[in-house]
């Protein structure tokens, strides 16, 4: 129980870092930095939860936790007096889906390398395998976390006022 | 505009039917720029439209901002065609543009102020590119972490991802094209990062080589894009994706040439 709690914090840890480093490449305001960090902690820990513990499917869990995201991003974005997209979008970065990505291209290269049918056919098989899965990480997750912004445009809009 | 005995400045003449029409242009292609999606660009630029008495109705396309200003009474109007401003993605000039609005909008400043203040906030000058850099490379090294990367893969993406972003910002500075920018850097992260896999350095060398690139994927555009998709704004939806796709796609050459070029064993 305690190595499970600790393996949750440490996913929620490195996911903050992440997203304090993806966020200054954007340049948000100071006051963001610290909200983008708790925001995605939050959502890549509950992303962590569903597919370690609840063994819900990724493309679920993603979706699931890019909704909490936005809705965190929501509720943080009056408080830090900047747009709902300014906490949302870099606390959000670190779930992309990088491992299924890198995988699209390897196998991709693979192919190329092979030309035996049944080599060529399992690495087309792994190209597209990790290529539908990442793209469709990607839209549940981008779906899932600007829903709230549509749900709430009153609050997502008049933030910055 | 007169400058009274006290030394305050006080607004007399409102501002011309022109004046606003370029004024909201260059609003415009800076939030366009900036990365604002195009719900808020309408939503900031209706507010002041409506606080100025103006009906203002504008054509979001990929690159550029038709505006359209017409008066109240439909005696006067104005159009131009503004290109957009190319400052990157900055969620500081994004927040602080969308303070102005309401600012105008609350009746807190005047239309003259806004124009200044407009000016001021696009020519502030983001945080130092050594921080921008550090926080990159410590944000790329926990993806790597993330993905489940030991402590040799994480030196070794946070080595790479230091190298390439720093080449990205040198040659970004010299005005190269993007699309190459970003083939040179992946290429760059690729070639460190197969480190792990030429001297057997940790368990884990392609979850390195996979992560040591992840710097560069353009997610805030492809955010971007499917929130213009929502919003109906299909060109301008098509437009990000397809610039993220190309950014994409760059990248991937990269990595693939610098596999190649070590000639890896996948």
């Amino acid at each position: 129980m305690n190595d499970m709690l600790l393996n949750i914090f440490q996913d929620g840890f490195f996911a903050a870092i992440a997203a304090v480093g993806f966020a200054s490449i954007s340049h948000p305001p100071r006051n963001a930095y610290a909200w983008c960090a708790v925001i995605a902690a939050v959502g890549h820990a509950v992303r962590y939860v569903l597919t370690t513990l609840l063994a819900v499917h990724i493309i679920a869990a993603s979706t699931l936790a890019a909704f909490t995201i936005g809705l965190l991003a929501v509720y943080a974005a009056p408080r830090a007096k900047c747009p709902a997209e300014t906490c949302l979008f870099p606390a959000l970065l670190p779930m992309i889906p990088g491992m299924y990505a890198y995988r699209t291209v390897e196998g991709l290269l693979l192919c190329l390398y092979h030309s035996e049918e049944a080599a060529f056919m399992h690495n087309i098989y792994m190209l597209a395998y990790n290529g539908f899965t990442c793209a469709f990480i990607v839209l549940g997750m981008v779906l899932g976390a600007t829903i709230p912004i549509y749900l709430f445009k009153k609050i997502s809009f008049r933030a910055t006022r | 505009m007169n400058i009274c005995r006290d030394g305050m400045e006080h607004e007399t003449a409102s501002p011309t039917i022109e004046e606003i029409g370029k004024f909201f242009a260059d609003y415009a292609a800076c939030l366009l720029g900036c990365g604002a999606t195009c719900i808020r660009i309408e939503k900031n630029i209706g507010r002041m439209a409506e606080t100025l008495g103006v009906e203002a109705d504008m054509t979001i396309l990929p690159s550029h901002i038709l505006m359209t200003v017409n008066s109240k009474d439909g005696l006067a109007t104005w159009s131009t065609n503004h290109r957009m401003h190319h400052t990157g993605i900055d969620y500081c000039i994004n927040t602080k543009l969308s303070r102005l609005s309401w600012a105008m909008a609350d009746g807190k400043i005047g239309f003259r102020e806004a124009v200044a203040e407009a000016k001021r906030i696009v020519g502030e000058q983001p945080a130092p590119e050594w921080v921008v850099l550090l926080l990159a490379s410590a944000a790329n090294t926990s993806f790597c972490r993330l993905f489940g990367g030991d402590g040799e893969s994480m030196l070794l993406v946070f080595l790479a991802t230091m190298v390439g972003y720093r080449l990205k910002q040198v040659m970004l500075a010299a005005k190269v094209d993007v699309r190459v920018v970003f083939l040179c850097s992946a290429f760059c992260s690729s070639v460190i990062s197969a480190g792990g896999h030429l001297f057997g350095w940790g368990s884990t060398p392609e979850v390195a080589l996979g992560t040591s690139v992840l710097y560069l994927i353009p997610g805030i555009v492809y955010i971007n894009s499917v929130s213009d998709m929502l919003d109906g704004h299909y060109v301008c939806a098509y437009s990000r994706f397809m610039n993220a796709a190309m950014l994409t796609a760059c990248l991937s050459l990269g990595l693939c040439a610098g596999i190649l070029l070590l000639g890896l064993s996948l």
